[in-house]
């Protein structure tokens, strides 16, 4: 099977069709890391660039994450964890006292896109639910947002949390809101900070490859 | 099924009742047949005194009756063709067009940052411009050629100017009757011969009275030429309200309409049915400065009310938008533009010109063309108005959404977002974005967009056989000039 075919399929955003796909190279016996790193992963990564090119916009870019997140939901329990590469687990939630979702549900939608799976909290959450979806999940990203002054601060107090369980060497922080500043995150000691969802997947991935 | 429905399928704005309109429309005839105009053109005071109308030496006043006659006679609708072959400018009610100004005497040079005298080259870059950007329909000479041979056969050069890298078609300035003819002969030259220039008229010829209530003898010249050959005309007065015309907006506007029916009455005399826009860039004498105003919001009041007249009329109208009495391209320019912009656009004015004017219509700038179009965009995104059909109340779809869900992925987003003004220049991006790519103000993207587009845009190259046969026109004018 050409996997081009499923690249150029993602890329027009087609979830049924690429979904199908996808089950018939299964079917054929196609190695499922070959699905993910010549079909699906360099469709996302062309979406990316033209994203990043001004070619493409959120509802197309979207519709392409929302057809690779349905095409990676079956094709995840195929793979070895080795198979995953640069994609693993994000957990991602919005802190307490903040109910504000659609900033942070973008950037979820946006990472289960580049082939993640995402582990979305929702609003309004605790710093122990952070810590123990943490702990629980075992991800590479923790992914906080707050839309609000007034909860800003929540965010910090979740990464010094999870300094006291002795896990924050374990997971790389993110986080992003319209009041965050790339100031802020270095203050409260995160590792990386997104000024809009329809970057942070591309720093996430710069920052890995450099590490 | 629903009845007695009213949809808006556009934004609807008039500045003047119907009353109002009839109020100046009477007292325009009035002063007619009281007061008239001088005509300062032995052929017009011949068909004026062959006429109805009363003519004391070249003082012509003409009865109400001869206004309504003549009227009745012009075409409601123009449509004007580029050399590309396009007809792609309908001249007709509330359809409307954006072009730019002409004759700008100094240019704003983008390298130095300093103010020059205008040539040929800037209006071959201006044309090139005016090609490439979408929101220009039509295209004036924006400066005006200063390094011709001879100031008497400049226009010849220009329209060359003009016509190397513009495909849209135009609206042409001319020094007089004689050299309207050459500019006639090349424009029937681009367009297949004379029959195919009068259904598919490359230019219309700008003519302009003297305010108050005068007319010169080449601008009857011209008048005369263009109603001979049915060249589309439109005869525009700029009065400036305190100084040569009322202080008040409604007398200004008495008068310069008083101007357009003169006209209207002359060329019917000459050759009835001629093509005849009528115009005005009805502004203000700024009191402080004495400058004639094209940022003052009067400029927009007056040009909207003169809209709504020419309407009225049925005749075709000529409005101002796109100007500025600022200096250079700036936070003044950017405010003035965008409100004069703004109200020729909903008024329904037919071609709305000097788009991209600085420093009160003395000095061209081809960053502000680029500015300009952006805003016109803007404006023109404004004007669509609401549709509120069932598919973009959206019932369906907020049931389906529900609380807190989302929109961003839905069918509908993917198919209406597109609807929305796609923004070439401004900057929406959140701070940091900003900041990263190198904290550009929106002059830095114009000038940088301005830039690519000199260098990048090739338009259609004119023919090399017609090209040669253009320039021996203008080789003979030159010979009989010097």
């Amino acid at each position: 099977m050409d996997l081009s075919r499923i690249s150029e399929t993602l890329i027009s955003g087609k979830a049924d069709e690429l979904k199908k796909m996808v089950e018939e190279a299964v079917n054929d016996d196609v190695n499922p890391s070959d699905i993910l790193n010549q079909g699906l992963l360099p469709g996302m990564d062309a979406v990316g660039q033209k994203w990043k090119a001004g070619d493409m916009f959120m509802p197309e870019v979207l519709r392409c994450a929302k057809a690779m997140s349905s095409a990676m939901d079956y094709l995840r329990p195929k793979l070895k964890d080795d198979d995953i590469g640069n994609a693993g687990t994000m957990v991602i939630g919005t802190v307490a006292g903040d109910l504000h979702d659609i900033g942070k549900d973008l950037v979820a939608m946006m990472f289960e896109g580049a082939g993640y799976k995402v582990i979305n909290l929702g609003i309004d959450q605790s710093n122990e639910n952070f810590i123990n979806a943490v702990k629980e999940h075992k991800p590479k990203l923790l992914g906080m947002s707050a839309l609000l002054t007034t909860t800003m601060p929540r965010m910090g107090e979740v990464i010094n949390s999870l300094k006291e369980a002795g896990i924050r060497d374990q997971v790389t922080v993110i986080i992003g809101g319209a009041p965050v500043t790339d100031d802020f995150a270095k203050e409260i000691g995160a590792d990386l900070y997104g000024p809009n969802a329809g970057t942070a997947v591309g720093i996430a991935r710069e920052y890995f490859q450099k590490k | 099924m629903k009845i007695n429905q009213i949809v808006n399928k556009s934004i609807r704005f008039r500045v003047l009742s119907e009353d109002q309109i009839e109020q100046i429309y009477f007292a325009s005839l009035e002063v007619l047949e009281k007061t008239g105009g001088m005509v300062y053109h032995d052929e017009a005071i011949e068909l004026f005194k062959n006429s109805n109308a009363v003519v004391r030496g070249y003082n012509v006043r003409i009865p109400s009756y001869m206004v309504q006659e003549a009227i009745n006679f012009y075409p409601r609708k123009i449509t004007l063709c580029g050399r590309n072959k396009s007809r792609s400018l309908h001249i007709q009610k509330d359809t409307v067009a954006f072009g730019t100004g002409s004759d700008l005497p100094f240019t704003y040079d983008r390298e130095t940052g300093e103010r020059r005298i205008t040539t040929y080259k800037d209006v071959n870059n201006a044309a090139k411009l005016v090609d490439a950007l979408p929101n220009y329909d039509f295209f004036m000479s924006h400066g005006i050629v200063n390094d011709a041979p001879n100031t008497q056969t400049y226009d010849r050069h220009q329209f060359m100017a003009m016509l190397d890298q513009c495909t849209k078609p135009m609206v042409l300035t001319s020094v007089d009757g004689e050299s309207l003819r050459d500019l006639w002969k090349m424009g029937c030259l681009v367009q297949g011969g004379e029959e195919e220039f009068r259904l598919n008229p490359l230019f219309v010829v700008y003519i302009e009275p003297i305010s108050p209530l005068k007319n010169d003898s080449t601008a009857i010249e011209k008048l005369l030429f263009a109603a001979e050959k049915k060249i589309p005309a439109m005869y525009t007065p700029c009065p400036s309200s305190g100084a040569t015309a009322p202080a008040t907006i409604a007398g200004m506007l008495v008068q310069s309409l008083t101007e357009t029916l003169m006209a209207v009455v002359l060329c019917h005399l000459k050759n009835p049915g001629k093509p005849l826009i009528m115009g005005g860039v009805t502004t203000l004498l700024d009191m402080k400065k004495s400058t004639y105003s094209y940022g003052a919001p009067e400029l927009s009041l007056s040009s909207a009310a003169n809209t709504d007249i020419s309407k009225w009329l049925n005749l075709p109208m000529f409005s101002t938008g796109g100007c500025t009495d600022s200096k250079i391209l700036d936070e003044q320019a950017a405010a003035e533009q965008m409100m004069n912009l703004f109200y020729a656009y909903l008024s329904g004015a037919n071609l709305v010109h000097d788009v991209g004017y600085i420093d009160h219509g003395t000095n061209a700038s081809l960053e502000s063309l680029v500015l300009n179009d952006e805003m016109i965009g803007m404006v023109k995104q404004f004007g669509k108005g609401i549709n509120t059909d069932d598919d973009h109340l959206a019932l369906e779809l907020i049931e389906k959404v529900g609380p807190g869900g989302e929109y961003f992925t839905t069918d509908h987003t993917y198919k209406y977002w597109r609807e929305w003004f796609m923004p070439q220049l401004q900057d929406r991006s959140d701070y940091e974005t900003w900041k990263n790519s190198g904290a550009k103000t929106m002059l830095d993207r114009v000038k940088e967009r301005t830039r690519q587009l000199l260098d990048s845009h090739k338009p259609e190259p004119l023919d090399e056989k017609l090209e040669k046969e253009l320039k021996k026109i203008i080789k003979d004018a030159d010979e009989r000039h010097s």
